[in-house]
Formats: C-alpha cells, structure tokens, sequence
C-alpha cells in the first residue's frame, strides 16, 4: 500500500504542476471532507449493524451460521478457530445480500485475529481480501435502485448477468489465490 | 420483492433472540457503542486513499490513461465510454457510482452501455478501499499477491460483464 500511495500521490503532483498547481491543496482538503462525510454515514450505518451483529451473536445464530459454512470457510481459508470463522460467515453473508458496508467490521474483526504478527499477509487474509473484491452477490440492491431512478423499464434484468459474473470472478479469485499459495510456497523452500 | 427481506429477516431475528431470552435492547447498545471507535480507527485510512483519487483525478491523469489504454479496452470488448469507470472503480465506491449516474442520464438506463455499466459495478469492488480498511487494525505491511489477484479478477468480472450483456 506504501508503494502504490506514493505513486498515485507524486505521479499525480508531477502532473498538476504543469496543468493547475492553484488546484492541489483544495482537492485535498475537500476529499478529505469527503472522507469526514462518508465517515459519519458509515459511524451511522456500522451503529445499526453492529448493533444487529451483538444480537444476532447473543442469540448463538451466528454459531449456528458459521457451523452451517464452516465446511466452506475450513476448506478455503484453512483456519481451525472458532472465532474468526464465525466473523467470515458473517462477513460473507452481509456481503452475499449486497450489505458491503455491513460486512466490513466483521471482515476487519475477522483479520485482526488472523493476523499473526509478522507484518506479512497470512494466506487466509489474502483469501479473504480476494473474496471481499470478487463477493458474490445476489442482490445488487444499489445498482438497481439507481437504474430504476434514471428511468429505466426493467431495472432488476442485470441481477442476472451480474450473478454469472460474480461467480466467475469468485471463483477465479479463489483459484488464483490457491494457485499463487502453492508457487509461493515452493519459492521459499 | 427485495425490499422485504431485510424487515423480515430483522423481524425474525428478534423474535428469536426474545425466544432465546436474550435481552435485544442491552445487546444493541454494547454493539453500537463499538461503531464510534471504529470509524475513527478507520478514518485516516479512508481520507487518505480520498485524497489520492482526488488528486488523480483532478490532475487528469485518469482521462489520459483511459485515451490510451482505449485501443486495449476495445480489443478486450469493453467499450470506451466506461473505461474511466473500471479504471476508478477499485478506489472509490461513491466515485464510481456518480459516473455510473453519469453514464445512465447520457446514455439512457435501458442502452446496452448502461447494462454493462451496472453490472460491472455489481460484480466488482472497491478493492483498494477494502483492502486498507480491513488490514487497518493489524500489523500486516506485506499484501503479497492479494491486490494483484484482486485486480485481475475486476478485470475479468467487466469483460465477462460486458458480454453476458451482449448475449442475455
């Protein structure tokens, strides 16, 4: 992340000396307002499902949610502990209804105890970062309430081309990640 | 149809937990009460990649690349109007869903164009994004091949968009 930040910042700068240098410290300033923004809507939106999250916890459903996944989760993420299994079952079902923005403190849950410490990825939080950018989704709920608004006669006919196509995406993640775990690990020895 | 699921599953979910004696109210608030430590743990995380895809965008170096990438795009079967739209999509959601916006008032919501645009944003993420905010709370300094694979898959999911909009 060091890398590509540096990049996008100087790459960026480089180029807005020659164009608009009046322009720099006004974008920043207003996209970190736009950050300040999009905080506050997502303190607003992790306050209800975190909220939800402690219920669903205290009840034991998402026990039971995660021994219904863990087949899946035991054998993509190779994990044998209880807890962040049940986060990524949670995480991965907030995902799957098109709930991102419910997902991500369960996934951040969920890293923070499969980070062992070393500052390098573990291959189970590589795979769960593949599968939160491919996540399979059932219900692009934004996307068609945005298509509807804009007028549009059939605005949920693209759940099923986007359906087929998250399924392709996860599942070349899944195996690209596999794949690369496996030459990697023969790169060490 | 869909904007029933929620209530219902909401509806369901505390009738079970009373059912299991669990006491909702109690449970909310510890739940809640983690949302503000959160976000601030979380900010500079999100200002910082903002502000990167501000001054990208801002410097034009997206439109260039989006010129010259164009020749690659066409040959790959994306069409030219969205290429700006899958190069930002992996930093900024709210980004990329007011060009998505864009691109249905230009070019109608029911234009092959605008298909292709919607499920390209429903099959992708913002991977740079979640990426930062997930590993904010750990330690982890070395991705190794998790961003890579990441965008390779993006890539594919809008070419395999783009003709599955062309078939169905």
């Amino acid at each position: 992340m060091n890398r590509i930040w540096f990049i996008m910042i100087v790459g960026s700068l480089c180029f807005l000396i020659w164009t608009d240098p009046a322009i720099v410290l006004n974008s920043m300033v207003d996209a970190a307002g736009e950050a300040f923004k999009l905080s506050l809507e997502l303190c607003a939106v992790y306050a209800v499902w975190l909220g939800i999250l402690e219920i669903v916890d205290a009840s034991g459903l998402s026990d039971k949610l995660a021994k219904l996944l863990r087949p899946i989760i035991k054998k993509l993420f190779k994990i044998d502990d209880k807890e962040p299994e049940k986060m990524i079952a949670l995480n991965m079902s907030a995902n799957m209804l098109g709930l991102g923005n419910a997902a991500t403190p369960m996934g951040i849950k969920a890293m923070k105890r499969l980070d062992d410490g070393s500052g390098v990825a573990t291959p189970a939080m590589i795979m769960l970062i593949v599968i939160n950018s491919t996540s399979i989704q059932l219900l692009p709920t934004t996307v068609i309430g945005l298509r509807a608004s804009a007028g549009s006669l059939t605005p949920s006919d693209i759940i099923l081309p986007t359906l087929l196509a998250t399924i392709c995406t996860f599942t070349l993640g899944i195996c690209l990640v596999k794949l690369c775990h496996k030459i990697f690990r023969r790169k060490k020895k | 149809m869909s904007a029933y699921i929620l209530p219902v599953l909401f509806i369901a979910l505390f009738c079970y937990a009373k059912y299991k004696k669990v006491n909702c109210y109690d449970s909310f608030i510890k739940g809640a009460k983690k949302s503000i430590p959160l976000v601030v743990e979380i900010f500079p995380y999100i200002a910082s990649i903002m502000i990167a895809v501000a001054l990208l965008r801002a410097s034009g170096i997206t439109a260039l690349l989006a010129h010259l990438l164009s020749p690659i795009f066409s040959a790959l079967g994306i069409p030219t109007e969205l290429i700006e739209l899958v190069l930002l999509r992996p930093f900024t959601g709210s980004g990329s869903f007011a060009l998505l916006n864009d691109v249905l008032t230009t070019y109608g919501a029911d234009s092959y164009i605008s298909r292709c645009a919607c499920v390209i944003l429903g099959c992708s993420e913002t991977i740079f994004y979640v990426t930062t905010v997930y590993i904010s709370q750990t330690k982890v300094k070395k991705l190794l091949y998790a961003i890579p694979i990441a965008l390779i898959c993006s890539l594919v999911g809008s070419i395999i968009a783009c003709l599955l909009c062309k078939i169905i």
